[in-house]
């Protein structure tokens, strides 16, 4: 089935702050691929990123199938940011994914081979890589088959190796499970080889579209301001 | 040779019955067994209090739960039950006043502890003549345990591990990834609420041990002392209350032998077996 995310005129305003986080921010994420969500470091991605998944208040409305998203978060698999738990706490990757399987159609060795990790099923989550943590997160994100997939910022704290890894079985995965995924990036060359569009999010919307024709010298500097150098991108098809 | 070797071994054996004799006695019987059943319970909360880097939340509790105890003593109520009524209601309002003064749980704590520890004390302040409650509730008096604690301790417990397994994966969720728990639909303010109760509960039924001030050495170090060798969450759930109750019944026989109080006696006996712990894992 597939699984139509619609964003309408949501903004977020943190308690005491002067300002509001993201404003108006409108979209509709396009079924069974990948949208890139590009900005600089306080732009707002993982607030929008926290209010698509109710972990935030939020003003404007969020549609999954046409429905309000409230009864539908069991549909959305989520990859963190930073690992905010206790990693070195003795937990098996295997245990660390059966916490969250919430009935049969969730099968953890499955999922482990999907991501590449069937052999460190028994190991704990403290003798993985970072690159290795992140795919149990992965694996932990698609055991209960969602539609949707958000991951915040995965390659955070993963050597290229580990991310082109990654980056490789979440394309493989979207077209296997024809699963729709929003992945806020710092990484430019994961947007040009992965993503079919990019939303720049700098407190609003600045651009949308696919990234090539999207993703110019001028959009860089008001997304980044004018401190950045842009570099020309060497795409190869 | 061979005789020296028999007449070691009777020598043993006449020790070891020396030793469980002691288990005859019947204030010595319900101190075991009440010392079994809260350290193993406490053991276990510990897992969850580690997870959740909310070791201080034990400590908090046990020290304000002194009001409770006073407001027992002054209203005529039996000090436990008004000390876990006190602590239930202080565990209740942890999660209303951060939200209300958006200060971290660990900085409410330490406005709770000391605040509700003064007023419980003043409060004893004010009841002419020795208080025996508040030096028992400070440093425990597990010898002093009643027939009729043993049967509410009991009852609690097996009403606590029920709800608990019930919840526990949730709880698990929770504590790991609070985040993702809420993703997945699992009302996280409930269980918070219902494990932080049911912790305060448990802490201020082990105060009877070991004392509001020893108290957390049941909740957090027979956890620590697991995580030294657990290899899997369920043999954490495995080795914590193993380590915990050893620690019970050794200190309990050790502070008979030594004549020392017991409720430190056991908090002792469970700080030197994660210290050996940490030297056989470093050895």
């Amino acid at each position: 089935m597939k699984h139509i995310l619609e964003v309408k005129n949501v903004s977020v305003q943190y308690p005491y702050a002067v300002e509001s986080a993201i404003e108006q921010i409108s979209f509709s994420l396009k079924p069974e691929t990948i949208t890139a969500l590009i900005g600089p470091n306080g732009s707002g991605k993982s607030t929008l990123i926290k209010a698509i998944l109710g972990l935030i208040p939020y003003k404007g409305t969020i549609l999954l199938d046409g429905k309000p998203i409230e009864n539908s978060y069991k549909e959305i698999g989520y990859v963190p940011q930073r690992f905010s738990f206790d990693t070195t706490f003795p937990i098996t990757v295997s245990e660390f994914i059966s916490l969250v399987v919430e009935n049969r159609s969730g099968d953890v060795h499955e999922v482990l081979k999907q991501v590449r990790m069937e052999g460190k099923a028994h190991s704990l989550l403290s003798q993985l890589s970072g690159g290795q943590l992140q795919r149990v997160l992965l694996a932990r994100a698609i055991v209960n088959n969602p539609g949707i997939l958000i991951l915040d910022e995965p390659e955070a704290g993963v050597d290229v190796g580990g991310e082109q890894t990654f980056y490789t079985l979440l394309e493989q995965m979207v077209k296997e499970k024809k699963i729709t995924v929003l992945i806020a990036t710092h990484e430019l060359d994961i947007v040009y080889t992965f993503a079919e569009d990019v939303l720049c999010l700098n407190r609003v919307l600045v651009c949308s579209g696919p990234p090539k024709q999207t993703l110019n010298k001028e959009m860089f500097t008001e997304l980044y301001g004018r401190e950045l150098q842009f570099y020309g991108h060497h795409h190869h098809d | 040779m061979a005789g020296n070797y028999s007449s070691t071994v009777i020598i043993i054996t006449t020790n070891m019955l020396i030793d469980l004799s002691i288990f005859t006695l019947p204030f010595m019987q319900r101190a075991l067994i009440g010392g079994i059943i809260i350290a193993a319970l406490l053991a276990y909360y510990g897992i969850f209090a580690m997870l959740r880097r909310s070791s201080f939340f034990g400590d908090a509790i046990a020290h304000s739960s002194l009001t409770g105890v006073a407001l027992g003593v002054l209203l005529g109520v039996p000090t436990l039950i008004a000390a876990i009524v006190y602590a239930m209601a202080v565990s209740f309002f942890i999660p209303i006043l951060k939200k209300k003064s958006n200060l971290p749980t660990d900085s409410l704590l330490g406005i709770i502890l000391p605040f509700s520890m003064a007023l419980g004390v003043i409060l004893l302040s004010v009841i002419p003549g020795y208080q025996p409650e508040l030096i028992s509730f400070l440093f425990g008096n597990i010898l002093g345990i009643s027939w009729n604690n043993i049967y509410l301790m009991a009852a609690v417990t097996a009403i606590l591990i029920v709800c608990i397994f019930f919840f526990q994966k949730k709880l698990l969720n929770i504590s790991f990834d609070s985040d993702y728990a809420t993703i997945l639909g699992i009302k996280v303010n409930l269980i918070d609420t219902l494990y932080h109760v049911s912790l305060a509960v448990s802490i201020v039924l082990g105060i009877q041990l070991v004392g509001i001030v020893l108290v957390n050495a049941l909740l957090i170090i027979p956890a620590a002392t697991a995580r030294i060798f657990a290899r899997s969450l369920k043999s954490m759930f495995v080795l914590a209350p193993i380590f915990s109750v050893s620690a019970a019944v050794v200190g309990l026989f050790a502070s008979y032998y030594l004549n020392f109080p017991s409720g430190p006696m056991i908090a002792v006996t469970s700080g030197l077996v994660f210290l050996l712990a940490i030297l056989w894992k470093n050895l």
